[in-house]
């Protein structure tokens, strides 16, 4: 193919190459970024939690019945609400427990290997019962899971703690200890005690109280504000109160989740109705933490097809314009034995030749973008098979674009050339 | 003459109206993309209280923990405790004052029958409502004297007074809380600030709260914060005084400072009162004690996130890409003129006239596509904000205001005058001779 013809029409129109340079380069910039964010995005919504999300429903049942603010009476109730939820149609399990996944919160302290002086390690925390890990779906890698005796028992240690003032020793900590059994992920006991084993091994809180881990479980991930999104403890305790509720979390049957969230508050009204209840499946609670990035993503897509829609009419355009300015030259190449398929080729390696600078220029200019935006707003890294993508798409873009002005030109009638205008 | 331009560039316009549609269509999608996307991030980045902002300070102490700072960016607690606030509040160097936080409580429909509600509770100060500016529909906050006692009042937002009183003028009349009745000495007119600028802490998106409470009755009623509560060390004594006398923080404290010495002197008395605090042992970690103007607390609480700017910056290397396109399609429409030109200029028309005709085309159609974009805007506007109401339960916070129409009008006049600059230019230059030779 001859390139001499093309630079030589490409050197006389420069201004008119060289919007669709820029106008290529720009559009490869934003479009890569665009879909670096997207896919960024998209990644933390398909995160896995390790839970059994979809068959999760969460029920938080507040007390009005001042009968309530006694401990007798609220620890029978949750004892006649488990029951109930437990042998409800569809449910396979139900726990109570604070520990709500997908908020983008929760509770959290800070621990360390007991007896040494490191550094605290921040971890969330959370009550649990004998049915939380049954409930949340998640399995036991080593050690055992909490008996309803040990839930029991320091139910009631920890209410008797929390009634009276510790007794203070000389370094400002409580003189006695407090030790509980308590269930750790794998990521956080990890952090604590390196790769030794953890069963056995004893965490301290700020107050010098331990923990002994009994059990270990491998898949636990809970968006937190702070970077602490794998590392769990959970304590045997019951979550009830006067104040702030009893909250439950349900593991229904597969695809039972509606169904059984539809049910579950005229069943618990029917147990006791001196309480309000508010249901809400893991669903919903997933839709509702992932809606700011879902609009971020839709708005982004949006604007990346609108983006190369509007190149692609640009290329359209200057390249009718290109051949309707050539209208006489082209027919005067035909007279003098240039074929169909000659102007076609000429307009689409023109175009090539365009669009390759355009996306050569792009690339510089995609990770110039991405480094402002990772460096002032956090904006996703940009990965070269995603730039890759992207060149490819423009060049298909650009070749699609040319098309149809190419295939106009190449019928132009040899005849032309010899008409004036 | 700008009119005689104005009339041949709609006359131009209308000669090739597919043409004009998409180079009216394409900016308009770049101005749409624009002006919708600043809306979004105007929408919480804006002043919420332009009018009183800049005299509206949030204090924080730092009462943590010696052996590290606060985990959150600024290394100081947002909040302050309980302890602190009733101390610093001893003094009147404020204009006004108060600590607040949000509780979560019964509110009975009809007292005796019905079933109650959980209802988000203001707990505040009586200043708390000419401090922040809220609209009274009926009556009054409660005066000062009334946060002593306290007295049993309290100020409806205009929801709960629908859903009580139907919203019939309820002065007077009173309403069952938890265990206790309390008076209404006031009803807010719809209160709607694009964010609950008064507690960012959590859920800023969230309408303001529908009952406003004198703060003393934490105490009788035993009620606790249902916001964010952040302590490094367990109190001295269990229970509801312990929460008290604790070093955990949970309430947001504000002041309103009318001057810059009246705020150095509300500074030297934290000072003050915190080197007092360290000779009995509190505020263990280096002195350092904050007032912090709104928008800078906002600012520093990240209330806008980083991702809507991303996306404003986005968003204009669209409208940049529309603009290029835009000259590329004009340049050609105006050179296809080229022996019309000829001969207008060789009939006597002055480059300049020509230049400035071409100007005012494209300015037409930075303008048309302009108003058109802002349409396309409103509609994603709408859009956008139901996605905000099934999140947050409120379907206004998105805006297309003033100053957000005066943007995407400067963006369009811009766009048009960047993009038609150069093919105005060169068209311009057009000889008058050789077209007139061709014909």
């Amino acid at each position: 193919m001859e390139m001499g013809p093309i630079l030589r029409a490409m050197r006389r129109n420069k201004v008119r190459f060289g919007l669709i340079v820029t106008e290529v380069a720009l559009t490869l910039a934003i479009v890569a970024n665009c879909v670096a964010m997207i896919r960024d995005a998209r990644a933390a919504m398909v995160r896995v939690s390790g839970f059994d999300d979809e068959n999760l429903v969460n029920v938080r049942s507040t007390p009005f019945e001042k009968a309530f603010k006694e401990d007798g009476y609220l620890d029978n109730a949750l004892d006649a609400d488990l029951r109930s939820l437990r042998s409800m149609p569809g449910v396979r399990a139900a726990t109570n427990t604070r520990f709500l996944p997908w908020q983008g919160g929760g509770s959290s302290t800070e621990m360390r290997p007991a007896g040494t002086k490191g550094e605290m390690l921040r971890t969330q925390i959370y009550n649990g019962d004998e049915g939380t890990l049954d409930a949340l779906g998640v399995g036991l890698a080593e050690g055992r899971n909490f008996t309803r005796e040990e839930v029991d028992r320091d139910t009631v240690r920890l209410r008797e703690l929390g009634r009276n003032a510790r007794e203070m020793g000389p370094d400002g900590l409580p003189r006695e200890k407090f030790l509980q059994e308590v269930i750790i992920t794998r990521a956080y006991g990890r952090l604590a005690f390196g790769d030794n084993p953890l069963l056995g091994q004893q965490l301290e809180d700020s107050d010098g109280d331990l923990y002994r881990v009994v059990g270990v479980i491998d898949h636990f991930y809970n968006p937190y504000g702070w970077p602490i999104h794998e590392y769990a403890v959970f304590f045997p305790n019951r979550a009830r109160g006067y104040e702030f509720g009893s909250p439950f979390l349900i593991r229904t049957e597969p695809g039972q989740a509606l169904a059984v969230a539809k049910a579950v508050e005229e069943r618990l009204l029917a147990v006791n109705n001196g309480r309000n209840l508010r249901v809400q499946t893991m669903d919903e609670i997933k839709a509702q933490y992932f809606g700011p990035q879902r609009l971020v993503s839709t708005l982004m897509s949006t604007v990346t097809v609108l983006l190369v829609l509007v190149t692609s009419l640009g290329i359209v355009g200057l390249t009718s314009f290109s051949v309707a300015e050539r209208t006489r030259q082209i027919g005067t190449r035909r007279a003098l034995g240039a074929r169909r398929r000659d102007v076609l080729q000429h307009f689409l390696a023109e175009n090539w030749i365009v669009t390759t600078l355009g996306v050569a220029v792009g690339v510089v200019l995609a990770f110039a973008l991405n480094f402002g935006l990772v460096t002032v707003v956090e904006g996703a890294k940009l990965r070269w098979p995603l730039l890759a993508a992207g060149v490819l798409l423009l060049w298909l873009a650009g070749l699609l674009s040319t098309l149809a002005p190419a295939l106009r030109a190449s019928r132009i009638s040899p005849a032309l050339a010899t008409r004036n205008v | 003459m700008l009119l005689y331009h104005l009339r041949i560039a709609f006359k131009s316009l209308r000669r090739s109206l597919g043409f004009s549609a998409v180079v009216v269509g394409g900016i308009a999608l770049g101005i749409g993309v624009a002006s919708l996307f600043a809306t979004i991030r105007h929408a919480l980045a804006k002043d919420p209280i332009p009018h009183k902002s800049g005299v509206l300070y949030n204090v924080r102490l730092d009462n943590w923990d010696p052996a590290k700072p606060h985990p959150n960016k600024a290394g100081i607690p947002p909040q302050v405790t309980f302890r602190d606030m009733t101390e610093i509040m001893k003094t009147d160097i404020p204009v006004r004052q108060g600590g607040m936080f949000k509780a979560n409580l019964y509110v009975f429909p009809e007292p005796g029958s019905g079933r109650p509600t959980r209802t988000l509770i203001r707990m505040c100060f009586a200043d708390f409502f000419p401090m922040f500016d809220a609209p009274f529909q009926y009556g009054s906050g409660w005066d000062r004297k009334a946060d002593q006692g306290p007295e049993p009042v309290i100020v409806l937002g205009e929801e709960m007074n629908d859903k009580l009183f139907g919203g019939q003028n309820s002065v007077g009349k009173t309403v069952r809380i938890e265990d206790r009745e309390f008076r209404v000495v006031g009803v807010l007119k719809p209160w709607r600030p694009s964010i609950k600028f008064y507690d960012i802490t959590q859920q800023q998106l969230q309408a303001p709260e529908q009952v406003f409470m004198p703060l003393g009755w934490l105490r009788p009623m035993q009620i606790r914060t249902s916001g964010n509560s952040d302590g490094w060390k367990s109190p001295p004594q269990p229970g509801f005084e312990g929460v008290l006398v604790s070093e955990t923080t949970w309430l947001q404290m504000w002041v309103e400072l009318p001057d810059e010495a009246t705020r150095q002197r509300y500074l030297d008395f934290l000072g003050a009162y915190v080197t007092e605090q360290k000779k009995q042992g509190r505020f263990p970690r280096p002195q350092r004690v904050e007032v912090t103007p709104l928008m800078k607390l906002m600012d520093e609480q990240g209330v806008t996130p980083p991702e809507l700017t991303a996306m404003v910056v986005v968003s204009l290397l669209f409208l940049a890409v529309c603009a290029l396109n835009l000259t590329g399609l004009l340049l050609a429409k105006f050179l296809a003129r080229a022996p019309e030109i000829g001969v207008r200029r060789a009939l006597g028309a002055s480059r300049k006239h020509v230049f400035l005709q071409h100007v005012v085309e494209c300015e037409l159609v930075g303008v048309l596509g302009g108003a058109l974009g802002i349409l396309l805007s409103l509609a994603a506007v709408g859009f956008a904000n139901g996605w905000v109401k099934a999140l947050f339960n409120r379907g206004d916070l998105i805006q297309f205001d003033a100053t957000m129409a005066g943007y995407a009008l400067g963006l369009s006049l811009l766009a048009g005058l960047v993009a038609g600059v150069y093919p105005a230019w060169r068209v311009c230059r057009i000889p008058p001779a050789v077209h007139l030779k061709l014909q």
